[in-house]
């Protein structure tokens, strides 16, 4: 085996041994699995570039040096041929696609075939560390290798085949690949879609104008992020844009175009067909986030007087790209859908039988302005592949398929565990999650930080306390905030676990006074909570003090700060369960806008509010009784 | 690779003369018919030159400026103008390539010059970031210092909450306070306007440059080089066009950004040298910590100068910061070819973060050893920045200057005469620095 990093800056000798140039780059043709290398290119003399065929003049090569068969002058040169790559140049040190683990990798070194033969081949791009340290210094490679073998982790090499390989950057794109060439267009648009995404926003474009319309379609509706895809729609010209969206299916274009401007939005719909345009602002008419947005117009109906025979020549008869058949709906005269016939029961039965014995006639249907969790919960929950989205007075509209379903119970998902105080992320595992878990669940200790320094503030700033307080008094006064702002963090998990479990229009979940109620009810129980266990520690101190075991002095101080903060850690209690209902609000108003809120931003907005509260208590608590001595 | 490039150009001509006006022609049809530029346009491009220049005034700026002030008065004022010149020669090259290319400087110089040459240049980069990081906590320890917190309290706080913010990508929420809170170093303009100094003698003293021998005059030198014209800006400006998706038509616009950041920047520090100079250097404090710095806005605020520059401090400390650390890892995963960005994991971009968190807790750490000198550190982090400025300044100027990278933008003679010759001179300067300080031990 030798590598391009290798080879290059070798030495180039003619048949009499005189130096004639160092190697600078190769050149292959493109046409096979393992390409030839063809030609031969080197720094002459004055740095002039030179390309020489590699065939008809080269001898031998090693790490060291190449060695030619003629000399120097009976050297003819040659010039680089439309199908020829040049390694170094295209190929070294770019970003490629690898069509095959899917991801956009760096080729950090080029894998050549052995020097035993004289026909040399590559094998393929090494994208490892391995080539890394190789390029920086073999010997680096080694030790490296060695060292991780004696650990018991060896590092095998990373090698792209070529045939894997797609050269994004596309000042190569009339190169031809060859026939067995795996390149970008032949993956699957949902990990083009996660390539393209992966790429600089330049190269984004660059690689998704490559793609064929059909490609684009499905990728564009692949994408995660909406305003990515709506920036490669900005890179397109309008006419390409819009055979894109006629193209993909009407759910995925209506989402796509929701999100361009009017006046894009609005120039894109009428470039396209009339069909394709019907159908993209019929559901563009329904809100987002219902059963109208999501579904889509492309349905198999039949008349319902219709035989199987009809059904299965409507079939055959639909175009190339039409969603996906997962039942034939049966539709009478006005449009009205009578029936379903799931497909299993089309392939068994008679040619001549009347779809309407097959037909089930108990049917679960949406409406258009339906909730789209509803509705994807409904065909969970029938075991559903579609459901059909019926009209007020019975037409049929569309069909929400399951995989929309998915989308929609995957969205919501997310929604709940982020209101939930979760991370919406999920697949982020290991120990740094697990901390990042552990400062969320424990960022009270950081409010509380905050609140000793409020605390110090308010002391300073008002009169009536007296002036800069002892470090001792204010640590005293700042212990039962502590608890209170735990119970501040319980009063919004009480909040968003009522959210998640009760549906507001559901007609059982409770009332919004009777939740106000309750709120209050368990804020005067944990502040009446909160002030026992105080009192129980001011209780302690006197008896200490009593005992003689610490000056009655300082212990008096002590005690005033710790039941000033007492009190207020029960007036910040009870504030932060009573204004439960606000939370609430808050959190029913952003679902309703269809804004994500994070349970988490809640919690602390919540705890900030304890913190003031409590210091602002504290302060009144401290005036009132006289805290300082 | 050079040959390669020679071969294409001589017998495979139209290949490489496309990929080098690739972007030009891509859209430069519709750039060619528009002769006068659209405000809404200009509003859009506005950011990164901003953003730079505020994110310029944190720890390190505001205490080399501060030190030039009180340690020689007028003395480096004249070093203002010729910094903005070169700090706009810079960014502007950087927006250029960024524009042109559609790639972030670190791919551009492992595209260019290969693997040996961009390690070279990456840890340049890391040390360079790792070392203003550290002079970024210094900012943030000696900052809350002044509202009576710890070192040992305030740095490993901030430390944590810093690489909360970056690893969940979410410090851009809070970007724009913290670019609010950094605009109190704007009090500096007010306060130099308040103390009444000899305006006559500091425009003088702007334009008419003064050299000492002095080792302390020269090392300040060299530290206010790194902290105006720092490698982090350089990547940053590059990598905000990039994720704009600007083009080469789109280049006056990003040069208005540039230009005004550069300015704004430029002013401030203006104003930081004035300020100390009038009212610290006539009273011989030298400022060795925040205290010290901060009292020369007490002819404008009073007892609040304290509270007031603290915030400040700490505000833009804090944002350099957060930046920080995801430019160096992210210039060295893009130059490597490793996952990176905020929104893979830990399974997925190992690397990305892994550097993150090396950085932000090695610099953390380093502040948290006892008995540190904070303003020491920061002064030491910008010397150590204007040492490796010129590092990547080359790698800059080659591939500027490149007609097969960067077309018909490529490097005009004066661009390039004026980038040696800053490559030149801070390289000059940093010998000459050495030198004296070896023989003055």
């Amino acid at each position: 085996m030798i590598y391009l990093s290798q080879l290059l800056g070798n030495p180039v000798l003619d048949a009499d041994g005189e130096k004639v140039g160092t190697v600078s780059d190769l050149g292959i043709a493109t046409g096979e699995v393992f390409p030839r290398i063809t030609s031969l290119a080197f720094m002459g003399p004055g740095r002039t570039p030179i390309m020489i065929s590699w065939r008809k003049y080269v001898e031998t090569y090693d790490e060291r040096e190449v060695r030619l068969k003629v000399v120097a002058t009976d050297l003819r040169f040659s010039y680089l041929q439309p199908d020829e790559v040049l390694l170094a140049r295209d190929i070294l040190n770019k970003q490629i696609v690898d069509t095959h683990g899917m991801r956009v990798v760096r080729v950090n070194d080029l894998k050549l075939s052995d020097t035993s033969s004289t026909q040399l081949r590559l094998l393929g791009a090494e994208v490892g560390v391995r080539g890394l340290l190789r390029s920086l210094h073999p010997a680096l490679e080694r030790v490296v290798l060695r060292l991780a073998r004696s650990f018991g982790h060896p590092m095998p090499e990373k090698i792209i085949a070529w045939s894997y390989m797609d050269l994004v950057e596309r000042d190569l794109s009339d190169v031809k690949l060859s026939v067995s060439h795996k390149t970008l267009d032949d993956m699957h648009p949902a990990d083009i879609a996660d390539i393209i995404e992966r790429l600089d926003p330049r190269l984004r474009g660059q690689v998704f104008a490559q793609l064929d319309d059909e490609q684009r379609a499905g990728a564009m509706a692949e994408f995660d992020d909406d305003a990515m895809a709506v920036e490669l729609m900005g890179g397109m010209n309008e006419t390409e844009a819009s055979r894109m969206l006629s193209e993909m299916d009407p759910d995925d274009a209506a989402e796509l175009v929701s999100e361009l401007d009017y006046d894009k939005a609005e120039k894109l719909l009428r470039l396209m067909g009339v069909q394709e345009q019907r159908a993209i602002r019929q559901l563009l008419g329904y809100r987002e986030g219902t059963a109208g947005r999501i579904m889509t117009s492309e349905v198999a109906t039949v008349s319902e007087d219709a035989t199987v025979a009809d059904a299965v020549d409507m079939l055959r008869g639909l175009d190339e790209d039409f969603e996906t058949v997962r039942y034939v709906y049966l539709v009478d005269g006005d449009g009205k859908l009578t029936g379903v016939v799931t497909l299993n029961s089309l392939l068994v039965a008679e040619k001549d039988a009347p779809l309407t014995e097959l037909a089930t006639a108990d049917l679960v249907t949406a409406g258009p302005e339906d909730d789209q969790e509803d509705v994807a919960e409904d065909i969970a929950k029938y075991n559903l592949l579609a459901m059909p989205v019926v009209a007020d007075d019975g037409r049929l509209l569309g069909i929400v398929t399951v995989d929309d379903a998915l989308d929609v119970l995957e969205e919501e998902h997310a929604e709940d565990l982020q209101i939930a105080g979760g991370s919406a992320e999920g697949d982020d595992s290991g120990h740094a999650s697990a901390l990042i878990w552990l400062v969320r669940r424990n960022v009270w200790v950081a409010l509380w930080a905050l609140g000793v320094l409020a605390i110090v503030a308010a002391s300073a700033l008002v009169p009536a306390i007296g002036g800069r307080l002892p470090l001792a008094q204010i640590l005293a006064a700042a212990i039962p905030l502590a608890v209170a702002l735990v119970l501040a963090d319980d009063a919004v998990s009480y909040v968003t676990n009522f959210f998640l479990e009760h549906d507001p229009e559901d007609e059982d979940s409770p009332s919004a006074i009777g939740f106000a109620l309750r709120g209050v009810g368990i804020g005067v129980v944990s502040a009446a909570l909160v002030a026992l266990i105080v009192s129980a520690l001011v209780y302690v101190l006197h008896e200490l003090a009593l005992t003689g075991a610490l000056s009655a002095e300082g212990i008096g101080s002590l005690g005033s700060a710790l039941a000033a903060g007492g009190v207020a850690a029960a007036v910040s209690t009870f504030v932060s369960f009573a204004s439960s209902p606000i939370y609430l609000g808050v959190l029913s108003h952003r679902d309703k806008t269809n804004k994500e809120t994070s349970g988490f931003t809640l919690s602390v907005v919540a705890m900030v509010v304890a913190v003031v509260v409590f210091t602002v208590a504290t302060v009144v608590a401290a005036s009132v009784t006289g805290m300082a001595v | 690779m050079e040959g390669a490039g020679g071969i294409a150009g001589e017998k495979n001509a139209g290949t490489t003369a496309r990929t080098a006006t690739d972007g030009g022609a891509a859209r430069g049809g519709t750039g060619a018919t528009r002769t006068h530029l659209e405000p809404r346009r200009i509003l859009a491009a506005m950011g990164p030159g901003m953003l730079a220049a505020l994110a310029g005034a944190d720890a390190g700026g505001v205490a080399t400026y501060s030190n030039a002030g009180a340690m020689f008065g007028f003395g480096q004022l004249w070093t203002v103008p010729v910094m903005c010149f070169l700090l706009i020669v810079a960014q502007e090259t950087a927006a250029r390539m960024g524009c042109v290319t559609g790639k972030g400087f670190a791919s551009l110089i492992r595209e260019q010059f290969g693997v040996r040459l961009s390690a070279v240049a990456m840890l340049a980069l890391l040390v360079s970031n790792t070392t203003v990081t550290l002079s970024e906590f210094a900012g943030i320890a000696s900052g809350l210092a002044l509202f009576g917190v710890p070192t040992y309290v305030s740095v490993p706080v901030a430390a944590i909450a810093i690489w909360l913010l970056t690893m969940s990508g979410s410090y851009r929420r809070i970007e724009k306070i913290l670019l609010a809170v950094a605009c109190v170093f704007v009090t500096y303009v007010v306060a130099g306007i308040m103390v009444g100094p000899d305006w006559g003698a500091a425009l003088g003293a702007t334009a008419v440059p003064q050299i000492s021998g002095d080792p302390a005059y020269l090392s300040l030198l060299v530290a206010n080089i790194g902290t105006t014209i720092a490698p982090w800006m350089l990547f940053l400006a590059q990598s905000n066009v990039v994720e704009k998706n600007a083009h080469a038509e789109d280049l006056p616009y990003q040069r208005i950004d540039t230009v005004t950041g550069s300015v704004v920047a430029s002013i401030i520090s203006w104003f930081i040298i004035l300020t100390t100079g009038a009212v610290l250097f006539p009273a011989g404090v030298t400022v060795d910590s925040a205290q010290a710095a901060a009292s020369a806005l007490a002819p404008l605020v009073g007892h609040y100068a304290e509270a007031l520059f603290g915030a400040g401090l700490v505000g833009a400390s804090f944002l350099a910061a957060c930046v920080l650390p995801g430019i160096t890892s992210s210039a060295i995963c893009e130059a490597f070819g490793w996952e990176r960005g905020a929104d893979r994991s830990w399974a997925e971009a190992p690397v990305y973060r892994g550097i993150i968190t090396a950085v932000i807790f090695v610099s953390a750490a380093v502040v948290v050893l006892p008995n540190v000198d904070l303003f020491g550190i920061m002064m030491l982090a910008q010397v150590i920045n204007g040492v490796l400025l010129p590092v990547l300044l080359v790698f800059m100027v080659l591939i500027a200057s490149d007609k097969h990278v960067m077309g018909r933008h490529a490097n005009g003679r004066v661009w390039n005469a004026l980038t040696w010759a800053m490559v030149v001179a801070v390289a000059v300067l940093t010998v000459v620095m050495f030198v004296m300080q070896a023989m003055g031990l």
